[in-house]
């Protein structure tokens, strides 16, 4: 009677203990997220004066004048164009790389493959005037396809390794099925590779398109021309020398975030699947 | 089967449009006459309205592009020289060796024959202390063929100011900011026994504290003896060096400090200055635009940091705020010249000053602007800058130098200590320099 009164009581202490602990850390996250919507509806004045997380009148005239005074209409195509052929470009070139790295065999692959993860350690803002160089002579400088290339060489090391690790764990059973029914390597690839791997392309999905979304130096240094510009750009039209517009800044880093998290919404499920299943073991 | 052709035509789709997409842009460049590129997010919309004006006038469209924040700006004008794309007109950040380097690569044209033109008309009408920050003496340590090089668009000093609301309730007079050093330390024990806030800054960012420093080390030693010890002929341990730091053990002891002024970064100090939960603040001209945005209806006043010594006078750091240059190879020489003497005409830096609440670089443009800017830009004549010194300390030096400030305002340490460290710091230094 004595132990099971003694194991209720562990049990709910270190329920309160985990669940306390996770209560902390989730306001944690939710606070800045809570904090940039409250800022964005305050006056220039009263962000510095109203301390509060709930401001005394709400002004949301703010998100039109981000809105329009950055120029976001444009921005925001551009951003979702970019975002859109970066991932497609990741997705389709990372995949069938990595699944050559996991099940061809040829000459110089893992060479190739350390060379591949090497470049994971390499900062972007490291490359940057070569890069710049590059597409210059290349006459690739200051267009979008100049940019999404860039992009998706940035987002390759991490995929590769994401989808070879999976791939590598795959049954060759499955393979050899495919192969008996008259598939290519490509077809074996499109059809049985790809479906299964929809956990893992989910998390390089969501990994690549926040990078995308987020990224504004390397958009700055390539492009001159600003119709081309993301929308990350747009943002910095509030963020003076010494004066910061906090709450255009806010309303628009608020308008910003959301197409990320409802992305983040939506694949939730594959996320949560592909991490739990293994896709970042390694 | 329906699905896999859905995703072809998606892929197809968007590759198509990124190709076309990127033959749109190179129509809209040939359009532009001069090309400006600059950082300065507040001052876009004023440039934007210039460049109408410069248009209507003389038939050349001028194209400023906005590259912000400050890092990345940089980062694309290096990455722009290197690929031979600079524009026009363009700014460089950093420090005069940043700059030396981008003339002796050949990137940027000389300008001093312009400024000499009518008698040089062009370069009287600049403070030639924003000039000088532009401008390389002969036989200067970097090498470079002396002359001037760029085009100061603004100016900055750095400053005292005070409240003068809160100088009403302290009993003092609103129009009467302390003349010398008794007199702000008597105030300081006004402020302790008021139990007020006293002097805010970003201290925390130690740059401002080395500023508040070499003012009074101007003040009591005068500029050859600063340059001396900096050379290394004169130590750190010498009697005018305790005397400056003793002003801050001073200074904390009549309570003239704010509480937490040692880690305060300048953002806080704004903050809190312009809330007017602060008599005093030492900030730059910059400050005028900022409290204006977070307290509109702040009544203060701008002053020289009260004289400790009669000896010599006092000094403030200050010269060009944002300067600009021509580039070498940019087919628009002239017309880039000429850009840049119109916008540095009187007309237009009072309008650039009205905007943007920036001093103007223009002498004659004083009488036109707001008093409170006009009176940060009359201590220009106080003005002097590490950049136009001719020699710099070195940094570990500077570091220990105000990391040691901040012990004394702690109390941690004495001021002789503090002398005594940096000197050991600064021979150490020099014997790994020989």
């Amino acid at each position: 009677m004595q132990s099971t009164i003694y194991y209720k009581a562990k049990k709910t202490t270190v329920n309160l203990i985990i669940h306390l602990f996770l209560l902390t850390v989730g306001i944690t996250c939710v606070f800045p997220l809570l904090w940039m919507i409250s800022s964005s509806l305050k006056t220039q004045e009263t962000i510095f004066k109203d301390m509060s997380i709930i401001p005394k009148s709400f002004h949301f005239e703010n998100y039109y004048h981000a809105w329009i005074e950055g120029g976001f209409g444009r921005y925001f195509l551009n951003s979702i164009f970019y975002t859109v052929a970066v991932v497609i470009g990741i997705v389709i070139i990372s995949s069938m790389a990595a699944y050559a790295f996991s099940r061809l065999r040829f000459a110089g692959r893992n060479v190739l493959f350390v060379i591949f993860m090497a470049a994971m350690m390499i900062p972007i803002q490291g490359s940057f005037v070569a890069l710049y160089v590059l597409l210059n002579k290349l006459h690739l400088r200051n267009t979008s396809l100049g940019y999404i290339l860039c992009m998706i060489n940035v987002g390759l090391s991490t995929s590769i390794f994401l989808l070879k690790t999976f791939f590598d764990k795959m049954p060759k059973e499955l393979e050899d099925a495919a192969r008996i029914d008259g598939c290519s390597k490509i077809g074996i690839w499109w059809h049985v590779a790809l479906p299964l791997a929809k956990p893992v392309l989910a998390v390089v999905v969501v990994l690549n398109a926040l990078n995308v979304w987020n990224e504004f130096i390397l958009a700055l240094l390539i492009f001159d021309s600003r119709p081309l510009m993301p929308l990350q750009v747009a943002l910095m039209t509030f963020q003076g020398e010494f004066v910061t517009r906090y709450p255009l800044l806010m309303a628009g880093l608020t308008i910003a975030a959301l197409p990320i998290i409802i992305l983040y919404l939506l694949m939730q499920k594959y996320i949560i699947k592909g991490v739990t299943q293994g896709a970042v073991v390694g | 089967m329906f699905k896999s052709k859905v995703f072809h035509s998606a892929i197809l789709v968007v590759f198509i449009s990124i190709i076309l997409s990127g033959c749109a842009s190179k129509e809209e460049l040939c359009k532009t006459n001069i090309t400006v590129w600059h950082w300065m997010t507040d001052r876009e919309p004023a440039f934007k309205e210039l460049a109408k004006r410069y248009e209507a006038k003389s038939g050349i469209k001028v194209n400023f592009d906005l590259y912000a924040p400050s890092d990345a700006y940089s980062q694309k004008v290096r990455a722009a020289a290197q690929g031979a794309n600079l524009p026009d007109i363009f700014g460089i950040l950093g420090e005069k060796r940043d700059f030396a380097s981008f003339i002796k690569a050949g990137f940027i044209l000389k300008l001093t024959p312009y400024m000499n033109e009518d008698n040089a008309k062009w370069k009287n009408s600049l403070f030639a202390k924003a000039l000088a920050v532009n401008e390389f003496d002969e036989g200067n340590s970097y090498g470079v063929d002396s002359g001037i090089y760029g085009v100061p668009i603004d100016i900055m000093t750095i400053q005292m100011v005070y409240n003068k609301s809160l100088f009403r309730q302290l009993g003092l007079n609103p129009n009467k900011p302390p003349k010398d050093f008794t007199e702000l330390l008597e105030i300081g024990k006004k402020i302790s026994a008021a139990k007020l806030q006293g002097l805010v800054s970003g201290w925390g960012e130690v740059w401002m504290i080395d500023c508040f420093a070499n003012n009074y080390a101007f003040n009591i030693m005068g500029k050859d003896k600063v340059i001396a010890t900096i050379k290394g002929e004169v130590s750190y341990t010498d009697p005018d060096w305790i005397k400056v730091l003793s002003l801050f053990k001073d200074m904390q002891q009549s309570g003239l400090f704010a509480s937490g002024l040692v880690t305060m970064v300048n953002k806080t100090a704004e903050q809190l200055f312009a809330n007017e939960k602060a008599v005093f603040a030492f900030n730059g001209s910059w400050c005028v635009n900022v409290y204006k945005e977070m307290n509109p209806k702040l009544e203060y006043g701008a002053f020289l940091p009260p004289q400790a010594s009669d000896k010599y006078p006092m000094a403030i750091w200050g010269g060009a705020g944002s300067s600009f240059v021509v580039s070498a190879r940019s087919k628009n020489k002239e017309e880039a010249v000429k850009f840049l003497r119109w916008l540095t005409e009187r007309d237009q830096q009072v309008y650039l000053a009205e905007a943007t609440n920036n001093l103007p670089a223009n002498k004659d443009s004083l009488s036109k602007i707001p008093d409170i800017l006009a009176g940060f830009a009359r201590a220009m004549d106080s003005a002097t800058h590490p950049r136009v010194w001719g020699v710099s300390e070195f940094s570990p030096v500077i570091e220990a130098f105000d990391k040691g400030i901040q012990s004394i305002i702690i109390g941690e340490k004495t001021p002789e200590q503090v002398a005594a460290e940096v000197q050991r710091i600064k021979e150490r230094e020099l014997a790994k320099k020989r």
